[in-house]
């Protein structure tokens, strides 16, 4: 699968490992170009995960990250409020079929479950709570 | 009517106070103490400190009672987060937001907000009107954005000056609502009225047309 995450913190660069381990593509999107640079060297050279120094809330930051062609796209960006603009941006916008984002605040989540969007606490292992509902498997 | 704001900054702050003049009730939620203690000041106890994407704030600033929730601050994710807890948890009938990036307006109708006022887009449009070329200025999205009324002027040496409105071809779809001469005259459109260099033209187009008409209309000789 092709799959865009948004926000190379843990959260992030946890999931661009796991999903890579298992043969998936990941675009990673960051605002901060010192996050991407603790991705696994040997993958972004490889090109498994490509990184993108961008303001993912952007239409056109998700278009040049290929969205039009991803199955996958995570908001971890670690605010609320902006994984939440984001998610819905890729659903209503761009139609991606599964959009998954992390959400601390227990009002924001369950509004955002509430509008199809999967989400998953931050407080205990989110990552692999993000590669169960992305990849239907138990990490 | 009650009215909840969220941001008291440089839109909610003047917002609050003309909605209290025309004799409003309203609260301000306001992350920063500087911006409450300002409204306070000038308002009385009307603002808090608190975070309009946090629950427990909305509900201390008696979002439930509020006839419309009102989102104006600088963030756009958290004017839409804020928006939709007011709606969602506690079924504010009317909810309206300001956005800084004008790509995000389209969104934020799409999920239901009321009332979507894109900033740049207002500036853009007073901009426009002030410059001496004739440019065009969008009054208002129609139907989800695909379409638009918008205005413009015909330029002194344009070639569809001396034509019947009849006469000119406009883009599919797009059709001119109103036709003002210069002196500020409306000409009747049932008669067929010639255009006339500085006329003010009135159109609802076409979302995607819009460039087209402009072209038709301000064409040079």
């Amino acid at each position: 699968m092709n799959v865009i995450i948004i926000g190379s913190g843990n959260v992030g660069s946890n999931l661009s490992r796991q999903l890579t381990d298992r043969g998936h593509q990941v675009v990673m999107i960051d605002t901060d170009a010192d996050a991407l640079r603790k991705l696994p060297r040997g993958r972004v050279d490889s090109g498994v995960i490509q990184v993108l120094v961008r303001d993912g809330s952007l239409s056109s930051a998700l278009v040049e990250a290929g969205i039009s062609n991803s199955e996958v796209l995570i908001a971890a960006t670690g605010n609320d409020p902006l994984n939440g603009l984001i998610a819905q941006k890729a659903k209503e916008m761009f139609n991606v079929a599964k959009v998954v984002t992390a959400v601390k605040d227990t009002a924001l989540h369950s509004m955002y479950e509430s509008m199809g969007i999967d989400t998953v606490n931050k407080s205990e292992s989110v990552t692999g709570q993000l590669m169960q509902s992305i990849t239907g498997e138990q990490d | 009517m009650y009215l909840v704001i969220a941001g008291g900054g440089r839109v909610g702050a003047p917002l609050a106070s003309s909605l209290v003049s025309e004799g409003h009730e309203v609260f301000i939620l306001d992350k920063e103490e500087s911006a409450v203690d300002a409204i306070q000041r000038e308002l009385g106890m009307v603002a808090s400190v608190g975070d309009a994407t946090v629950l427990r704030s909305l509900n201390d600033a008696g979002t439930a009672r509020a006839a419309a929730f009102i989102a104006v601050t600088d963030s756009d994710e958290d004017n839409l987060a804020a928006c939709q807890l007011a709606r969602n948890n506690f079924d504010v009938p009317k909810t309206i937001a300001t956005v800084r990036d004008p790509e995000n307006a389209e969104l934020f109708e799409r999920v239901g907000i009321d009332l979507v006022v894109s900033s740049t887009d207002l500036v853009l449009a007073n901009l426009a009107t002030a410059l001496p070329a004739h440019p065009l200025i969008r009054l208002m999205p129609l139907a989800d954005r695909t379409e638009e009324l918008v205005t413009l002027k015909i330029p002194e040496a344009g070639s569809v000056v001396g034509r019947k409105l009849s006469e000119v071809t406009l883009p599919y779809g797009a059709s001119i609502v109103l036709l003002i001469n210069s002196e500020g005259r409306r000409k009747n459109l049932t008669e067929d009225p010639e255009i006339q260099a500085e006329d003010e033209v009135v159109a609802l187009s076409p979302t995607n047309t819009t460039d087209e008409l402009w072209e038709v209309l301000t064409e040079l000789r």
